[in-house]
């Protein structure tokens, strides 16, 4: 085994539910720096069923662009010996199934709705949510057959406050142990208890014998408090152990491995969090989000606490049952031209068929970009409540916050001009105040998450060495003012001497001048009801850092709205489209 | 990278899986022959049940229930059996209000299932049985033509395949449907409508494949009893031409047609498969290498569903009318008609 310190090159595996990404990293003094990267289809699935086949045609791609052998004698060249072979081998897994989940509890608005936050930890599918709301008499048959026909891996069983409700919860009990009973021995769902704890041993002694019982903290201890670390942590070990480790082909990845196997969403909750304590911008989070091909995953930290949700749609599988839950006339608002609804279906049917096409002409890419707008919407809209931000400052019913953002997920990166990246980011996250955003263009951010647990060095001195590349740094007002009224007059004083005096009216996106890596210092003097960071009206200093775009004022408002008018909606998305660059 | 592909081969030995939707029992061997109304495998479908409370419903105390039920665990009870009763004047009465057996009882309940349903997995396609799989169904080893599918309706049939229209940009009629169609498996070009459906319905054909189909259909098409697949998707593209010529040389042939599609976890395709008699047919490749001459069809943009060859194989990227620039092949549509298809939007014919 390599000693840690002697570890020159790391190569990563990131297998995601339709690409399989692989980025080799290399020791260049006393840094790491990113080499190559390959990517191939996802080979989970038949006609492979092998996620190692995807991973060597990779590698293989690896070889061809390096022109070094990473892989001889039907196994990986480790530890790197020359210029052969690699160190250390890593790997992230999003492509396996989600835990099927089916959650029973009390009161929908309390432990019902902690433990959906719960299971937005990882990447489970609720199929059910099991409520004695709104019933007098206990439909225990209804349960019963629900959790049978259902057959679902786990069943989170919440409810009662600690101390509190029994007797229903225990029906509840009654019932997931009744289905329990009636499914084979190997289909019975494993039971996580997370309720009322002085009911733990009645709940043990009723299905201990019929099924595996776990029993966490309850996550609604109190009328008022929410604790949901510990669910969510028994919720992720089941992913990993039930579906991560059984991946056909995973056996092999894990031997070339030298770390556990990592939920992606958890690897690029750590990058987020590796930002956070970089940047320590007092008053801000930092916020990251990858939009993935089947989900949508929102990790923040606050005040030295992290938040991971995992929005169980993504740009490919998704929008098709999100459109079924809302309107499709949500999706279609966003297009600059008409389009009928047909057109529009047609083509996220066949997204949804084919995964890894990419658009191809500018009509089919507006959709791809109203989707990744709205699934952005709606993954944040699940994980908004979850977050305790603490001491970091957060207009009312917005957005808080956050500074870098990270974006990353094929949904964002494959776009073909970075503006159009940043302008789906600010449609979809809306943020507020002063954000830099950063562009995961290598889409490395969970790999090196991943790779954080091995060599954090090299993780942080990847990340250092321009893998993430910054699109710019965005104000974002927040406040009423008219259409075309100022709302922002701006000092840029660039690090040459120069200086720049502009001014931002609402409504507008406006960009100017500030390079990839040029820094400025900016003079903010908002209008007396819009405030940029420092209160309303009040004015400050912020130093800027440029990017792909630019240093950039969304002047639009928050929240966004787009107007009603649909020739002047599609005129106003024109507008934007053509400010980012088009 | 990999290029994704789709079968479509006109004689071929291919390995056919036919799986039980739920663990049960395969009822052939390794080696065996079958045809395709062969019952494979069976298995049952969850059965209906309930919960009855008796001692709620006789007003006894939970604890003194016992002298009063009539039947055991394990009983079969018809509908309206008398379960148990509390006799005396005001004597009450509880009846089974299903037919099942007695599975569970306690706490003054009794829990009655019904008798569960068969499910009965056929072969579909005739062949030999290449494998078992334990619980779950079996590989069937067949040779015959071999086409994938775009999308399926999750219905299944073995008929005889009739193409009824000359070109694979027409549209299937409802006069291409008469009563010569009934048990017929029909072959049309570009799309289907409303009106074609129900004329397919009450003629009772036993299958269809067309080019595409709209989206606004699919909930209708889901409903219908007999398999539906689309070569193209869910598309108004016409049916592309590889697939149709394919499918018109095999006209009047007997054909298995599979609409069963799963999209992620355990991906299963649409097919239609056509034995042939020959005793030999080479098994597809699919990791063979993307050439100039490679068959290949657009998946997206303005050339979806036209098939081709690979003309030339560019160093650098190609770029694409979004701006996007990507790896790709220039691919030769026929009738000196070429474009730039970047790979992830291609599919090598196989």
């Amino acid at each position: 085994m390599v000693d840690e310190r002697t570890i020159e090159s790391i190569l990563i595996a990131d297998c995601g539910t339709v690409f399989t990404k692989l980025l080799l990293l290399e020791k260049v003094e006393d840094s790491y720096r990113f080499v190559a990267q390959a990517e191939t289809l996802t080979t989970m699935n038949p006609p492979w069923s092998d996620l190692g086949v995807g991973v060597l045609q990779a590698i293989e791609q690896l070889e061809t662009i390096t022109g070094r052998t990473l892989y001889a004698s039907g196994r990986l060249v480790t530890p790197q010996q020359g210029l052969e072979g690699v160190d250390a081998f890593v790997v992230t897994l999003s492509a396996s199934e989600p835990l099927s989940l089916v959650i029973a509890g009390l009161v929908r608005e309390m432990s019902l709705e902690s433990a959906r936050r719960a299971a937005t930890g990882t990447y489970t599918d609720i199929k059910a949510i099991l409520s004695r709301e709104g019933s007098l008499n206990s439909p225990q048959e209804t349960w019963s057959r629900t959790i049978r026909d259902i057959s679902p891996d786990v069943v989170l069983l919440v409810g009662g406050v600690d101390g509190g409700a029994r007797r229903p919860v225990m029906e509840l009990a009654d019932a997931i142990a009744l289905a329990a009973s009636m499914l084979e021995q190997h289909q019975r769902p494993t039971v996580l208890y997370a309720g009322n704890v002085e009911l733990r041993p009645h709940i043990t002694k009723l299905m201990g014998d019929i099924t595996r019982v776990e029993v966490v903290d309850n996550v609604h201890p109190t009328a008022d408090t929410e604790h949901l670390g510990p669910a969510q942590n028994a919720l992720e070990q089941y992913y990993i152990e039930e579906r991560m480790k059984t991946a056909p082909g995973a056996d092999t990845l894990m031997a070339w491995s030298r770390l556990p196997l990592l939920p992606t969403a958890a690897a690029f909750s750590r990058v987020v969090d590796y930002l956070c304590r970089r940047e320590e911008h007092p008053g801000r989070g930092v916020l990251g989000v990858d939009a993935g091909a089947a989900t949508t995953t929102v990790a923040a930290t606050f005040d030295g606490r992290s938040y991971i949700t995992v929005y169980e749609k993504g740009i490919a599988y998704g929008p098709l049952t999100w459109i079924k839950e809302r309107d499709v006339a949500a999706l279609l608002r966003w297009m600059p031209e008409e389009m009928e609804e047909e057109e529009l279906l047609t083509l996220l049917y066949n997204r949804e068929l084919r995964p890894w096409t990419v658009p191809q002409d500018p009509r089919e890419l507006w959709v791809e970009q109203a989707v990744v707008r709205e699934m952005l919407r709606s993954a944040l809209a699940v994980a908004l409540p979850t977050w305790d931000v603490g001491k970091t400052d957060a207009p009312s019913g917005m957005m808080p916050h956050v500074d870098p953002i990270l974006i990353s997920g094929g949904g964002l990166v494959h776009m073909p001009r970075p503006g159009q990246a940043l302008l789906i980011a600010l449609d979809g996250l809306q943020p507020t105040g002063i954000s830099t955003i950063l562009l995961d263009v290598n889409r490395a951010a969970p790999a090196l998450g991943a790779v954080a647990g091995l060599k954090p060095l090299a993780a942080a001195s990847a990340l250092e060495a321009g893998t993430l590349t910054s699109l710019g740094t965005v104000i974002s007002p927040v406040g009423k003012a008219r259409p075309g009224e100022w709302v922002l007059r701006m000092k840029i004083a660039y690090e040459d001497g120069g200086t720049l005096n502009v001014e931002a009216h609402y409504g507008d996106i406006e960009i100017w001048p500030l390079l990839p890596g040029q820094r400025a210092k900016l003079h903010l003097r908002p209008n007396r009801r819009i405030d940029v960071g420092f209160g309303p009206g009040r004015d400050g200093h912020v130093q800027a850092i440029g990017g792909l775009v630019g240093l950039v004022v969304d002047a639009r408002g928050r929240p966004l709205t787009l107007p009603d008018d649909p020739d002047r909606r599609r005129r106003t998305l024109h507008g934007w489209i053509w400010d980012v660059g088009g | 990278m990999f290029i994704s592909y789709s079968i479509a081969n006109p004689l071929t030995r291919v390995r056919i899986p036919r799986r039980l939707p739920r663990p049960g029992q395969v009822l052939v061997h390794s080696g065996e022959h079958v045809e395709p109304a062969r019952v494979v495998a069976q298995t049952v479908e969850p059965a209906d049940f309930r919960i009855i409370d008796v001692a709620r419903e006789l007003s006894v105390p939970v604890k003194k229930i016992k002298p009063y039920l009539k039947v055991n665990r394990g009983d079969t009870v018809a509908e309206g059996d008398v379960l148990a009763s509390r006799g005396g004047f005001g004597g009450q009465v509880c009846r089974a209000p299903i037919a099942g057996s007695i599975v569970g009882s306690g706490r003054g309940r009794l829990l009655l299932e019904a008798a569960p349903q068969p499910v009965h997995l056929t072969a579909l396609v005739p062949g030999l049985v290449a494998e078992v799989l334990p619980d779950a169904g079996v590989v069937i080893e067949a040779i015959g033509a071999f086409m994938q599918m775009g999308w399926g309706n999750g219905k299944e049939a073995f008929g005889v395949l009739r193409v009824v229209v000359r070109a694979p940009r027409h549209p299937i009629r409802p006069k291409h449907i008469d009563a010569s169609s009934h048990g017929a498996i029909l072959v049309g070009g570009s799309r289907l409508d409303d009106e074609t459906l129900e004329q397919a319905i009450e003629m009772q054909v036993r299958g269809i494949i067309v080019g595409g189909i709209p989206p606004s259909m699919i909930p209708q098409l889901e409903a219908v009893d007999f398999p539906i697949v689309t070569t193209e998707g869910v598309s108004t593209a016409p049916m592309s031409q590889a697939f149709f010529d394919l499918l018109r040389s095999l006209d009047g042939r007997e054909a298995a047609i599979s609409g069963r599609l799963q999209q992620r976890w355990g991906i299963e395709r649409p097919y239609v498969f056509v034995p042939m008699p020959a005793q030999s047919g080479a098994p597809i490749n699919p990791e063979s290498p993307l050439v100039v001459g490679s068959r290949v069809r657009v998946l997206r943009g303005p050339y979806t569903g036209a098939s081709g060859v690979v003309s030339d194989i560019p160093t650098s990227m190609i770029q694409l009318e979004t701006g996007a620039r990507l790896p790709g092949v220039q691919v030769d549509f026929g009738g000196k008609e070429f474009a730039l298809i970047p790979f992830m939007n291609l599919e090598r014919l196989l």
